[in-house]
């Protein structure tokens, strides 16, 4: 989950969240490099004494301006396609869960083995515990078992809601009609807190996910021991 | 206007704005001129300038205005032919008004900065401290109280907290704590 003071984006539980990571940071290096360079060249603009009142065209430099903004975009655009196509990639997932979005809160299903389903409500200010989080806590988690691939369906009830954990590098919007699809896997065990990310009502900031990760063995006793 | 200009300018203009009593400006204005030309009186034209107007200005870009800064005087004529002999027999006093007759400000003169700078930090610091003082204000008498769970012993617990579900192990938080002396990294050593 986001910590106090926390500026970038938070430590990966999954290992498609790693590469966006490093992608980003990638990317934000040559951004950076580009500013100082652009902030030197016009910081230097005060101390220039020279004058060039006949400056028609200098073909070489206007070359190099152009030829080297190209090179330097590959560097991007090679390493985000790369991510683009893993992201993509077909595998076979184990556990199928399907969240749907109210007005305000998700509700989960578990449809593979003993039609598990249940409402996630926030936890309200007033009633926390000492330690609690405040918007962020929830009555029932959602339960998982990591290092296996997980398969996510997400749609609405009535408007459009968007279910997001960022630890795992998930965004995808629940429309009402429709069932969007995406997987994803996580690595280490621990809770990974996420909120609805599509203005749906009064609401909206206060309908959060939380995945509670645990190893294989603890996610079927928790299983057996819910029956719908 | 347009047909004074076919007069031939000279003594036929002159003769013409004096017929009609006209004053010195008026002589100049009938000669056919826009309003640059006032601007330059007596003042000889001795170049091309910076756009051919005949303007005076000091700069770098330009060095060699295209009319001299002042107009004709006798004391000026002495010296210029004082200028027409040897140039090693003027005196420095001679060279400067010289100087100073075609030109205002030397190069050190109108590139030495401004006293302006003290107004325009004086006001950027006013304008800071306005909204320094907007924000106070707001913050002190606007905005609500801020919820339970921000007192000290909340968050001391939801820090505890997070500490132990291992959150942002890799960079974050967590990975500012030793988990086998239970005590940040910092205090150890």
């Amino acid at each position: 989950m986001s910590t106090w003071a926390n500026l970038g984006l938070q430590d990966s539980a999954s290992p498609l969240m790693e590469q966006l990571i490093f992608f980003h940071d990638h990317a934000l290096l040559i951004l950076v490099m580009i500013t100082v360079l652009v902030g030197y060249l016009m910081f230097m603009l005060f101390f220039n004494n020279y004058v060039n009142r006949f400056l028609l065209h200098g073909q070489l430099i206007e070359m190099i301006w152009t030829i080297l903004p190209a090179i330097i975009l590959l560097f991007i655009a090679l390493p985000s396609l790369r991510l683009l196509y893993l992201l993509d990639e077909i595998n076979e997932p184990s556990v199928t869960l399907k969240s749907i979005g109210h007005q305000w809160y998700w509700s989960y299903e578990y449809s593979d083995f003993n039609n598990i389903e249940f409402d996630s409500y926030m936890i309200p200010t007033n009633e926390l515990s000492t330690d609690g989080f405040r918007l962020l806590d929830v009555d029932n988690r959602i339960v998982l078992p990591m290092n296996s691939q997980i398969r996510i369906l997400v749609t609405a009830a009535d408007v459009i809601h968007s279910w997001t954990v960022p630890a795992l590098g998930v965004k995808v919007d629940g429309t009402p009609g429709r069932l969007n699809q995406t997987n994803f896997f996580i690595n280490r065990p621990g809770l990974f807190y996420g909120q609805c990310s599509e203005i749906c009502g009064a609401n909206h900031s206060f309908m959060p996910i939380v995945i509670e990760s645990v190893p294989v063995n603890y996610f079927i006793k928790w299983i057996s021991s819910n029956n719908s | 206007m347009s047909a004074l200009r076919l007069i031939p300018r000279g003594n036929a203009g002159g003769n013409l704005s004096q017929m009609m009593g006209l004053s010195q400006m008026g002589r100049r204005l009938a000669s056919g001129g826009d309003g640059i030309r006032l601007m330059v009186g007596e003042r000889e034209v001795v170049g091309y300038g910076i756009n051919g107007r005949p303007i005076y200005f000091d700069s770098q870009d330009c060095p060699f205005p295209a009319i001299r800064y002042r107009e004709v005087t006798p004391e000026l004529c002495a010296i210029r032919e004082k200028e027409l002999g040897d140039w090693k027999k003027l005196s420095l006093d001679d060279k400067k008004r010289l100087y100073r007759h075609s030109f205002c400000q030397t190069f050190v003169e109108f590139q030495h900065f401004t006293p302006e700078w003290k107004i325009c930090l004086g006001v950027a610091l006013w304008l800071v401290a306005l909204g320094l003082s907007i924000s106070m204000v707001l913050k002190t008498k606007m905005y609500g109280q801020l919820p339970d769970t921000f007192d000290e012993d909340r968050r001391s617990a939801q820090l505890r907290r997070m500490i132990q579900l291992q959150m942002n192990p890799i960079t974050g938080i967590s990975s500012k704590w030793c988990y086998e002396e239970n005590k940040w990294k910092s205090q150890l050593h």
